[in-house]
């Protein structure tokens, strides 16, 4: 198989297309989130990691994912390791240990971890000899290898990426046949466990920002600080933007503040602020899009490998998007999750960007082997 | 390789795709509902948090009109009073209050307040403006200003401050203002009128004329930050609120009060403890002074009373809450005689030239009926002159009690005078049915005490001064009037207020003749009860005396050294000057001045000769 032949008739354009769009227009948004870049150079640092991104995927693209199945343990080791060195080494912001500088920068190795968890899935279903009518016990191997990593990011803590990894877990063994009785063993396990873990696991801030959440669903306003206060000032941000916005850098809530953390987890707002509901429908669709087109890529793969890791990016990016849309439209209690492509972050977006490399790769090579 | 990945079935997972796609579907489509019901449903709600997030409204208050008496002199002005306003969810708490503190000299037990005060604070007011201190000092402000800027949470407000240079002079009237309470709010038709912290016109005319006084307020609306700076000279486009709106004048009022005329009443007040005066314009019923001793201070009123600073007010034995004025009654005494005197003239009775020998007493029934003194034969111009009780009494028995009554109501007694301000005091003329109920059976002596001015019959201060002045003017019974006009902030005349008429009284000017020439003689013949008060030099004035006796009332205990005092008798004098061309009518009560002719003539005579020495003119100042 040329290469030459393979980027002319192969690539996937829509997948491209629908990306750098998102990618763009989360750069345009950064640039007036920051007052036209002149409260901080954010825009232009996206733009580098951007451009980085860009390279990690060619690369990724570049080597025929069988390679990544055949090395698929040592990448997630790799993940692994990282995750530990982080609780040793790492640096504390707000109350949790995310980061660990990296030369010049800071690495947040629990979102590469989303792609190591991808890929030794797609290893180990690749190579599960049943085709279905799996029960308990053939969960037990792959649990684990959800357990070991999500583990370490709670000690972070950091739950919302534990719940993206829980996430995409419970999408790529969606994905293999499950026996009914195991379904409601898991079930009732699941209702024994939500109460350990609201009484034993979360910490006060997180019990916090749910009990907030809760609070503002029975329709109560009392605590419009904090937690209460983001989430309604998101609201006043979408709400205000009405059906064509207030016109890019035009918007109030991003302007003068009133959006918490509007580069990271709150950059939506921001866009349906300043572009309103055509705008907000306009990215949102691209979502869909970009989701859609991996569960036909997922459709199209030769092989079981292929097959996981783009349902497994796909739900990646399909529940990052909607716990933060409905984190930032008061569907759903704050929890920290970024927007991908969208948000700012390197980590973030490289880890993305490394995901559609993959999904790339399974997708330019859907008619070889 | 290959035939690894060809072992591997990938059909047991290709039924799952069209469900997740539907999945995947299913839930943007609610994101996207949701969405369009926060951006396109709820857009006006949003849009008004949003644009309340990034404004802060300074209110400019608006300045009250001023008020000043018939020449011009100024009654209740403002003065600014600088408060010290905070939005609570721009405080950093505790380093701003520290702060704060620090800056205004609060003691510990302050600074706990104000920390107290704030948390107490609704979540929903957090983002309103909050007054936190008003009216402070000089170097309160200085120290305030010069840190202002690190202290965006604060705003100084100038607001002007009610003033009233006068005092307690005129109190009553004037009236003052205080804090807005829930019932004012509520009662008020545009809730907007008032805020929390406002002042309204609490009593006088401030509260009778509170709509015109007030204005209307504005603002200035200034574009802020999530912190509250103010981003001067920024206004987004999607703002689409009025940033400015200039606060309204009140307007003015003009009283036809002559405030140099309350000072010359005060001053002949001096000796005395408590008592009213009224003077009115006879042609107008325009009161030149309403007078009422003790009284409050007006501006110690508008800041607040303290709970021990009202008890020491309310338990006053000369009770300067009251206005004596037009809320209190009292006993008319012989200034009621002349009531008696027109009754037997109009229904020709009497005839004014018989004389009635006064022995100094009469007896009536089993009662006996003391006179002041013996006067010998008397006929009705000299009973008035000397205030002879026997000619009273034997007139009383002819006229009887229905006829008396009749008269007092024509003069407009046991009837509100209608003057609009404040609580008014409807007087008593007591009834034959009435004093069958109440005292069992009706007895002549009732009729006699009745003709004297005591029994029961009670009169306002305004009411004999409005009754005199129908005696003075040939029988027109005026509704008295305090304010002369309303001018808009502009200075043009809003509203004039032309004299009002209560009624012509049906009485034959001879008869109201043969009066004057009595109350002339009061004054200015040698046997009269006034002749030792008039002042040569003053212009000639006519009046009639009266001595009230005062109800015996227990002395609340441990105020027995002022409890002598309480009992003695009330002092009246009412009358009109000049005699000859009557322009003004008075009534003065002495409240426990004793007798009239000693107390409260002397009044009349010092300050009649001051007010009508006044070069023409003194109005137009």
């Amino acid at each position: 198989m040329a290469i030459g032949r393979t980027i002319r008739d192969e690539f996937d354009w829509p997948l491209f297309i629908a990306v750098s769009t998102i990618a763009l227009f989360g750069v345009l948004n950064l640039y007036s989130a920051t007052d036209g870049g002149t409260t901080s150079d954010a825009y232009v640092q996206q733009l580098y990691w951007l451009i980085l991104g860009f390279g990690a995927a060619g690369v990724t693209v570049a080597i025929d994912y069988r390679y990544f199945e055949r090395y698929g343990w040592v990448v997630y080791g790799a993940c692994i390791l990282a995750l530990v060195l982080v609780l040793v080494l790492g640096k504390s912001v707000r109350g949790s240990t995310r980061w660990i500088a990296l030369g010049g920068f800071s690495l947040q190795p629990s979102e590469l971890m989303k792609i190591g968890l991808i890929i030794a899935l797609a290893k180990y279903l690749h190579h599960d000899t049943k085709t279905g009518g799996r029960t308990l016990g053939d969960l037990i191997i792959p649990g684990l290898i959800l357990a070991l990593p999500t583990a370490l990011v709670l000690l972070q803590p950091d739950l919302g990426t534990a719940m993206v990894l829980a996430f995409i877990f419970v999408s790529v063994m969606m994905l293999t046949e499950l026996k009914a009785r195991s379904v409601v063993t898991l079930v009732a396990t699941f209702v024994v466990a939500a109460p350990v873990t609201w009484f034993y696991l979360l910490k006060d801030y997180q019990k916090e920002r749910i009990t907030a959440f809760w609070s503002r669903l029975g329709g109560t306003q009392a605590d419009l600080l904090d937690s209460g206060w983001h989430a309604h000032q998101s609201l006043v941000a979408i709400g205000s933007g009405g059906l064509a916005g207030k016109g890019f850098t035009q918007g109030t809530q991003t302007r003068f503040r009133f959006l918490p953390d509007q580069h990271t987890d709150f950059p939506f707002p921001v866009w349906a602020e300043e572009h309103g509901f055509i705008g907000a429908v306009l990215l949102i669709s691209l979502y869909v899009f970009l989701i859609l087109w991996a569960l036909r890529i997922a459709s199209q793969a030769k092989d079981r490998f292929g097959a996981v890791v783009a349902v497994g990016v796909g739900a990646m990016i399909f529940w990052q998007t909607v716990v933060n849309l409905g984190m930032v439209s008061g569907l759903l209690p704050v929890v920290g999750m970024t927007l991908p492509l969208f948000s700012y972050g390197g980590s973030s977006l490289l880890s993305t960007m490394l995901g559609l490399g993959l999904l790339m790769n399974v997708s330019m090579r859907r008619f070889s082997h | 390789m290959i035939t690894l990945s060809q072992r591997r079935e990938v059909g047991e997972f290709r039924k799952r795709y069209r469900w997740m796609a539907l999945f995947v579907m299913l839930v943007f489509g609610t994101l996207i509902a949701r969405v369009a019901q926060v951006q396109l449903f709820q857009r006006n709600r949003w849009s008004g948090i949003a644009q309340q997030n990034i404004t802060k409204t300074l209110e400019l208050p608006a300045t009250r009109g001023v008020i000043r008496d018939v020449a011009d002199r100024v009654v209740a002005s403002n003065r600014p009073s600088y408060d010290v306003h905070a939005t609570p969810r721009l405080l950093l708490i505790p380093e701003d209050l520290e702060r704060i503190a620090n800056l205004m000299g609060l003691s510990e037990e302050e600074t706990a307040e104000l920390t107290a005060r704030l948390a107490a604070l609704p979540e929903s007011r957090r983002t309103h403006q909050l007054e936190l201190y008003s009216d402070i000092s000089r170097e309160q402000l200085a120290a305030l200003e010069t840190h202002l800027a690190e202290l965006p949470a604060l705003d100084i407000v100038t607001v002007p401050l009610r003033d009233y240079p006068y005092a307690t002079l005129g109190a009553h009237l004037i009236g003052y203002l205080n804090e807005v309470n829930e019932t004012d709010l509520r009662n008020v038709r545009d809730p907007g009128t008032y805020r929390a912290g406002d002042r309204i016109g609490r009593s006088g005319l401030e509260r009778r004329y509170e709509e015109l006084l007030r204005g209307a307020r504005g603002f200035r609306r200034v574009v802020v930050d999530a912190r509250g700076r103010a981003l001067e000279g920024t206004r987004p486009q999607s703002l689409e609120v009025e940033m400015l709106k200039k606060p309204v004048p009140g307007h003015e009022l003009q009283l036809t009060i002559d405030m140099q005329l309350m000072e010359a009443l005060d001053r002949a007040f001096r000796q005395h403890p408590s008592g009213a005066a009224v003077v009115v314009d006879i042609h107008t019923g325009a009161v030149r002074a309403l007078y009422s001793k003790p009284v409050y201070d007006p501006n110690e009123m508008s800041s607040g009373l303290s709970t021990k600073r009202y008890q020491e007010l309310t338990s006053d034995p000369f009770r300067p809450l009251i206005d004596k004025t037009i809320y209190e009654t009292y006993f008319p005494g012989s200034t009621f005689k002349v009531i008696t005197a027109l009754a037997a003239l109009e229904d020709s009775v009497v005839d004014p030239m018989q004389r009635v020998e006064c022995l100094g007493s009469i007896k009536i029934g089993r009662q006996k009926f003391r006179c002041n003194r013996r006067h010998d034969w008397v006929d009705l111009y000299d009973a008035i002159v000397q205030s002879c009780n026997v000619y009273f009494w034997e007139l009383a028995e002819k006229v009887g009690l229905e006829r008396i009554n009749r008269y007092a109501e024509a003069f407009g007694f046991a009837e509100r005078t209608g003057i609009g301000v404040n609580s008014e005091a409807k007087g008593f003329l007591a009834t034959r049915e009435w004093y069958k109920e109440h005292y069992g059976a009706f007895r002549p002596g009732y009729t006699l005490n009745t003709a004297i001015g005591q029994g029961n019959t009670r009169v306002t201060v305004l009411q004999l001064a409005m009754a005199y002045a129908a005696i003075a003017n040939g029988g027109t019974l005026y509704v008295p009037q305090v304010v002369q006009n309303v001018k808009a902030p502009d200075g043009s005349l809003s509203e004039t207020f032309q004299p009002r008429v209560r009624r012509e009284i049906q009485v034959l000017p001879e008869h109201l003749e043969l009066l004057r020439r009595a109350l002339t003689g009061v004054v200015n013949e040698e046997p009269g009860t006034a002749y030792r008060a008039r002042s040569p030099e003053g212009p000639r004035i006519a009046g009639k005396t009266g001595t009230a006796q005062v109800v015996s009332r227990k002395s609340r205990s441990g105020e027995s050294s002022s409890a002598w005092y309480l009992d003695r008798s009330h002092g009246w004098f009412a009358g009109y000057a000049p005699a000859d061309d009557p322009q003004v009518a008075f009534a003065i009560l002495v409240e426990h001045g004793g007798s009239g002719s000693t107390s409260a003539a002397p009044i009349a005579a010092i300050v009649m000769q001051e007010y009508l020495s006044q070069p023409d003119g003194e109005e137009a100042q």
